[in-house]
């Protein structure tokens, strides 16, 4: 196992958001986190990261348990994120943001700033790089957290709705970006509200519901679920799915 | 070549100020413009480059003035032997502090580097091995040429330009370095900072020690220059929000934005003394009162970024920037 939660739960306060969660990452694959709003992915995917320190349970990457670990010292061991609203550092051009994940694997600027290019290419902001990040619209945004991520040289990447915000032919764009991203041998999990997406991409998916997982599976098999459609849609509405698809 | 022409020529103007304007008032005038852009120079890089917002760094200029004026008082050593020992101070205060405020963000860690400053100004207030509320001095007459003290201030001109130019070296290979970028990458995002393996709080804290450091110097050259220090003079607040201001005019995080600033306040602070006398303190105030509220307002990045955006590259096309 790649990455691995065992027993996770995060609770602020009296309040539950991620509730004995237990789920392993294989190497090599594409894992969806699905759910309705306020399901508990973004708090377990932050536990995941080590943005959040889990209340009880343990996080475990490639066998080590790095459940006390803060972010920066994941980031070391191969696991990199994207943030949901990107967190673009401001006031530096779209090359010195990549270069600051390039900078985790090497000391010198000019091996940075080389490495930081390559990655620059590798997602399409190629002619973007020279100017100011803060001039980016949101799918150059997005698209730049992930290059920042990337340039870490990540063994998992962990992407927080990559592509929420995108019109239809930015998504499809970013799903090919991905799609290459896991052809060149990095393992993914997606956090994503885009079903589409999840579809597409993800070989097995996770489904959250009010802080626990319900369904785990391929996303043919999940989405037909009772449970799955109940906590997405009501009811009333898994049971008229039921009665049309016995 | 080409890129080295305009520091060149800007080297040898300031390096021919002293002589061109040759006055007591222009040269002292000029030494002190230097003086307080080596100490905001030392502010930028924790509070440019980094985005940590002290005004408590007056208690590592007092390190540094009260270092060297107090190894005179007791050692009987020339102040500028203090220095070190004023260096030393400051930088394991600001281990000592640094740690527990680097932790908070924003406006808090401000308010908590103020409280840092007051407390240790008290407690200088009250302690008779350091002058308390009366002071030190340093050597009334010169004993020899290490006690630095001069009738003239030409040789401090000099003297405060060597040490500014080597702060200022020190920046730009810092700026350079991978450390310059994390600092810039804290101030934009520590979070994202984070996520890609920046140890953000052993980062800060080294910029902060550097920073200390280099604004004990500072301390330490102004009170070789002025031979006196006081509780006010040597860790009143003022100092502190003199040395943000200068660097949040001329540009915060960027190289030469604090010798500009200070280019600029500290002409008006004297002249403002000059004409007021005693009164023109308080003018002082209500001058950089205004340029707080008008920096903020307009121009939070200071000239130099005004300038700057005036230069940088355009995005390729309007229509291009979507796709992306």
């Amino acid at each position: 196992m790649l990455l691995e939660a065992r027993g996770v739960s995060m609770a602020f306060g009296s309040f539950k958001a991620v509730d004995d969660a237990t789920i392993a990452v294989r190497e090599g694959e594409i894992l969806g986190l699905i759910g309705p709003n306020g399901a508990g992915k973004s708090t377990f995917f932050n536990c995941l990261t080590g943005d959040l320190t889990p209340t009880l349970g343990s996080v475990h990457f490639r066998g080590q348990d790095v459940t006390g670990l803060p972010p920066e010292a994941r980031a070391a061991l191969g696991i990199a994120r994207s943030f949901q609203v990107p967190l673009t550092f401001e006031g530096m051009s779209v090359l010195d943001n990549v270069m600051i994940g390039a900078f985790l694997r090497t000391a010198s600027t000019a091996e940075a700033r080389d490495r930081a290019r390559r990655v620059i290419e590798r997602v399409g902001l190629g002619p973007f790089a020279d100017v100011s990040a803060s001039s980016l619209g949101t799918p150059g945004r997005k698209r730049l957290e992930i290059a920042r991520a990337l340039a870490t040289e990540p063994r998992v990447l962990l992407l927080d709705e990559a592509m929420a915000g995108l019109t239809p032919t930015e998504v499809r764009q970013a799903i090919d970006l991905v799609r290459s991203i896991h052809a060149s041998g990095i393992t993914l999990v997606i956090v994503e509200h885009i079903m589409e997406v999840i579809i597409t991409l993800a070989e097995r998916v996770v489904v959250f519901h009010q802080g626990r997982e319900i369904a785990n599976g391929s996303p043919a098999v999940v989405t037909r679920e009772s449970q799955v459609i109940e906590a997405y849609l009501g009811k009333r509405a898994a049971k008229a799915a039921h009665g049309a698809t016995p | 070549m080409r890129r080295l022409l305009w520091p060149i020529a800007w080297l040898g103007l300031i390096a021919a100020y002293p002589l061109v304007w040759h006055t007591a008032f222009q040269q002292r005038l000029g030494a002190l413009v230097l003086l307080y852009a080596v100490a905001a120079s030392a502010w930028n890089i924790v509070g440019g480059y980094a985005g940590q917002v002290s005004v408590g760094h007056v208690v590592f200029f007092g390190c540094g003035a009260y270092g060297a004026l107090a190894t005179y008082l007791h050692l009987g050593l020339p102040p500028i032997a203090g220095l070190p020992l004023g260096v030393l101070a400051s930088v394991l205060i600001a281990a000592i502090v640094g740690v527990p405020t680097l932790r908070l963000s924003g406006h808090y860690f401000s308010m908590a580097t103020i409280a840092v400053a007051e407390l240790v100004r008290l407690i200088v207030t009250n302690t008779e091995f350091l002058g308390a509320a009366v002071g030190l001095s340093g050597p009334t007459v010169p004993r020899s040429v290490m006690d630095l003290s001069f009738t003239s201030s030409l040789p401090h001109y000099y003297l405060f330009l060597a040490v500014l130019i080597g702060t200022l070296a020190l920046t730009w290979r810092m700026e350079n370095s991978r450390m310059g970028y994390y600092l810039r990458a804290i101030k934009g995002s520590e979070r994202a900072a984070r996520s890609l393996g920046v140890a953000a709080g052993r980062y800060k804290l080294w910029a902060y020690m550097l920073s200390a450091a280099l604004t004990a110097v500072a301390g330490s050259l102004y009170a070789i220059m002025f031979g006196f220090i006081d509780p006010d003079s040597g860790l009143g607040i003022l100092i502190s929000v003199k040395m943000l201001i200068m660097a949040a005019l001329g540009g915060a995080g960027y190289l030469f934005g604090p010798l500009v600033g200070a280019a600029i306040l500290v002409p008006l602070e004297e002249i403002s003394n000059n004409m007021f006398g005693s009164g023109g303190r308080g003018l002082t105030f209500v001058i950089y009162g205004a340029i707080i509220m008008l920096l903020a307002r307009f121009q939070p990045g200071g000239l130099l970024d005004l300038l700057q955006r005036r230069l940088r590259p355009r995005p390729p096309a309007a229509g291009a920037r979507r796709a992306a």
